[in-house]
C-alpha cells in the first residue's frame, strides 16, 4: 500500500500486522505509540515515591496498583509499537535512558508531595483518559486494542485520584491551601498536555490523515476544560488568573494560548528541560545499575538455548 | 484447646501473645514491603518489575489483613503505624536492610530467605485458636506459595553465573544473620504463651530448625557459603546467640535504615497534620 491507499481505507482499527504498510505510516505510528509507552514509565517513575509517602495503608496500596498498571500498559503499548517494525522494544527503552525518547511534558516536573499526587492522578490522567478514549479508534489496530485495557484501568487511577483531592480539599485550611497553590502550579502544565495549538502542531496532520490521531489537539483541550473546569471548581479549586480563560457564548471554554509559556513546553520537548533532564537521568542510573542481570539473562539465553524472559501478560 | 473467640475475653497474658504475634506477622509484611516498592520502575526488565511489583503488593495486603486483626484489639491505624514509635516495631532486621543500587540478587535472595520461613510460620498458623487468624492464613499461603517460586527461580538463575554468584554470596554474608532474627522469640514466656495458647502450634526454635534444613541445604547446592554455621550434625541445625546480628528488630532494636525509612513512610502523615488514616476498601472479613 502507498500513502494514498492507506488515507483512503483509513478507519477506525483498519490496520494490522497483515497490511503492507508504507514506511510513512509504521514511523508516525511509532513516534504515537512510543511517545505514549514511555509517558507511561515515566510517570510511574515520578509516582512511585508516593507509594511510600501516601498517609494510609489503603492509599498505599491503591497508589502502588496504579504505579503497576502504568508499567503493565508501557508494557503493552510497546508491544504495539514494536509489532509496526520499525524499533524494537530494546531499542526504545535505550532511547529512553539516553534522553532520545520523547514523552508528556507533565512528567518532566518533579512530584514534589502528596498534593502534587492528584495534579497527576485526577487531572494529567483526566486528560490522558480523553484522549485515549478517542485513540480506541485508531487505525493501528494493535494500538486501539491496547487502549481498551489502559482506558480500563485508567478509570480507577482517575476515580481514586479523585479520591484524594476530595480528601484534600475537604481536610484542614493547611491542607486546602497547599493544594490550591499546588493546583496553581500545574494547571497551565496540565492545558499544555494537549501539545501546541493546531497550527503549530507539526504532526498532526500526516496522523490525522491515516486516521492513527482521532481529534485535534485544540478539540481535546477544549473538551478537556469543559469538562474539568467545573469539576476542579465544585472541589473547591480556584481557577488560576492565568492563563485567561475565555467562556463562549455556549458555555464552553477556550484557552488564551499566548499565556502559556511555549518556550519551556518546547525545551521540555526537546528533554532539555530540568528537572525532567534529571528524571529521565535518573531512570537511566537505574536501569544501568541491572545491566548486569539482564547480561546474565542473555547469556543465559544463548548458551540454554533460550528461555529469554517471554513478556507475562 | 477451645477457640480464643472474643478479644474482650482476653486476659492480660492471652492478650499479649496474641498481640506479640500480630505485631511481628504484620509488621514484616509491612516493611518488606515498603523495601519491594523501591524495585518499581527499577528492575532489569519490566517483567520482573511487574512480578516484584506485585509482590510487594501481596505483602501489603497481608500486612493490612494483619493490622486489622490488631484492630480488633482496640488499636487503629494510626497507632500502628503513623504515630507509632519506630523502636516499637518488630519486624525483623532483615525486611529493613535497604537495597544497593541494582543489587537485584539482595531482592531475590532476601526473598528466599523470608519467604521460605513464611511457609513455614503459615503452616504452623493454620490451626490457631484465634480463629482470625486461622481463616486469614489461606488466602496469604495461596499468594505466598508464587513468591517462593518465583524468588528461587532468580536465585537459580543469578547463581549460574559468575557476577550473580559472587553478587549472591555478598548478599548472602549481609542477610542471613538478619534472617536468623526472623526466629527470636525476645521474651521466652511470652513465646511459651503462644505456643501454649496454640495461637500458633510450633515454637520459634522449631520453626527455625525446621527453616535451617531447608535452606542450609538449598544454600549450599548452590555452592553458597553460610557466613555462619548453624549445623550442628548432618540433620540436626540450631541457631546460637553469636551468630545474631546487634540490631534483631524482634526486640525493638532497629538498624539506623529502619528510622529513615519509618521517617520517610510518615512524612505526609505529618506533614498535613493528620490525625487518622483514610479507609477506602471495605473492612476485610
Amino acid at each position: 500500500m502507498n500513502v494514498d491507499a492507506v488515507t483512503k481505507r483509513a478507519g477506525p482499527r483498519e490496520f494490522s500486522p497483515a497490511d503492507d504498510l508504507p514506511r510513512e505510516y509504521r514511523e508516525a505510528a511509532t513516534r504515537m505509540i512510543e511517545f505514549h509507552a514511555n509517558s507511561e514509565i515515566m510517570g510511574a517513575y515520578l509516582e512511585r515515591p508516593f507509594i511510600r509517602q501516601a498517609p494510609s495503608i489503603d492509599r498505599k496500596l491503591a497508589f502502588s496498583a496504579k504505579v503497576q498498571d502504568e508499567i503493565g500498559h508501557g508494557q503493552l503499548l510497546y508491544r504495539a509499537a514494536e509489532s509496526l517494525g520499525v524499533k524494537t522494544r530494546e531499542e526504545m527503552l535505550d532511547d529512553l535512558a539516553n534522553g532520545d525518547g520523547k514523552f508528556l511534558n507533565c512528567f518532566h516536573y518533579p512530584l514534589k508531595s502528596w498534593v502534587d499526587v492528584p495534579m497527576i492522578s485526577f487531572f494529567v490522567d483526566g486528560a490522558a483518559m480523553r484522549r485515549q478514549a478517542t485513540l480506541r479508534r485508531t487505525s493501528w489496530e494493535p494500538y486501539a486494542h491496547a487502549m481498551d485495557k489502559v482506558c480500563f484501568e485508567e478509570g480507577f487511577h482517575v476515580k481514586h485520584g479523585e479520591d484524594i483531592l476530595k480528601e484534600l480539599m475537604t481536610g484542614s485550611r493547611k491542607e486546602r491551601q497547599m493544594t490550591q497553590e499546588a493546583f496553581e502550579e500545574w494547571w497551565p502544565r496540565i492545558i499544555q498536555f494537549f501539545g501546541p495549538t493546531d497550527d503549530k502542531s507539526t504532526h498532526h496532520d500526516f496522523a490525522a490523515s491515516v486516521g492513527l490521531k482521532q481529534q485535534s489537539n485544540d478539540q481535546l483541550r477544549d473538551a478537556f476544560l469543559d469538562q474539568y473546569i467545573p469539576k476542579a471548581r465544585k472541589h473547591g479549586l480556584e481557577i488560576p488568573d492565568e492563563p485567561r480563560i475565555r467562556e463562549r457564548d455556549d458555555g464552553t471554554y477556550a484557552v488564551e494560548e499566548g499565556d502559556l509559556d511555549w518556550d519551556e513546553f518546547f525545551t521540555i520537548a526537546k528533554n532539555d528541560y530540568e528537572p525532567g533532564l534529571g528524571q529521565i537521568n535518573g531512570r537511566k542510573h537505574a536501569q544501568d545499575a541491572v545491566q548486569w542481570v539482564r547480561d546474565t539473562i542473555e547469556n543465559d539465553a544463548t548458551t540454554a538455548g533460550g528461555h529469554a524472559p517471554q513478556a507475562a501478560d | 484447646m477451645a477457640a480464643l473467640e472474643n478479644p474482650d475475653d482476653l486476659d492480660a497474658r492471652e492478650r499479649e501473645a496474641l498481640e506479640t504475634l500480630l505485631k511481628r506477622l504484620a509488621d514484616d509484611e509491612f516493611v518488606l514491603a515498603e523495601r519491594y516498592t523501591e524495585w518499581q520502575v527499577r528492575a532489569p526488565s519490566l517483567e520482573s518489575d511487574l512480578a516484584l511489583a506485585n509482590n510487594a503488593q501481596d505483602e501489603l495486603g497481608h500486612a493490612r489483613l494483619w493490622y486489622d486483626v490488631l484492630e480488633d484489639l482496640g488499636f487503629e491505624e494510626q497507632e500502628l503505624i503513623y504515630e507509632r514509635d519506630p523502636d516499637d516495631f518488630r519486624h525483623s532486621t532483615l525486611v529493613e536492610l535497604p537495597f544497593e543500587e541494582g543489587d537485584w540478587a539482595d531482592a531475590v535472595l532476601r526473598s528466599y530467605l523470608y519467604d521460605a520461613a513464611e511457609e513455614l510460620r503459615l503452616e504452623a498458623l493454620e490451626e490457631s485458636t484465634y480463629p482470625k487468624i486461622a481463616d486469614r492464613v489461606g488466602k496469604i499461603q495461596s499468594e505466598e506459595d508464587y513468591h517462593l517460586e518465583h524468588a528461587q527461580n532468580w536465585v537459580e538463575r543469578l547463581a549460574e553465573g559468575e557476577e550473580g554468584h559472587q553478587r549472591l554470596q555478598n548478599a548472602l554474608d549481609r542477610l542471613f544473620p538478619h534472617a536468623l532474627t526472623l526466629f527470636e522469640p525476645v521474651d521466652p514466656d511470652l513465646e511459651e504463651a503462644i505456643v501454649e495458647l496454640r495461637l500458633r502450634d510450633a515454637s520459634l526454635e522449631e520453626l527455625g530448625e525446621e527453616w535451617l534444613s531447608i535452606v542450609v541445604p538449598y544454600l549450599e547446592s548452590l555452592e553458597l557459603e553460610l557466613p555462619v554455621s548453624p549445623q550442628v550434625d548432618d540433620d540436626t541445625f540450631e541457631i546460637t546467640e553469636e551468630m545474631l546480628p546487634e540490631k534483631r528488630g524482634r526486640d525493638g532494636s532497629h538498624t539506623d535504615a529502619w528510622a529513615d525509612l519509618h521517617d520517610e513512610l510518615t512524612h505526609t502523615y505529618r506533614d498535613l497534620g493528620r490525625s487518622e488514616t483514610t479507609k477506602i476498601m471495605e473492612k476485610p472479613e
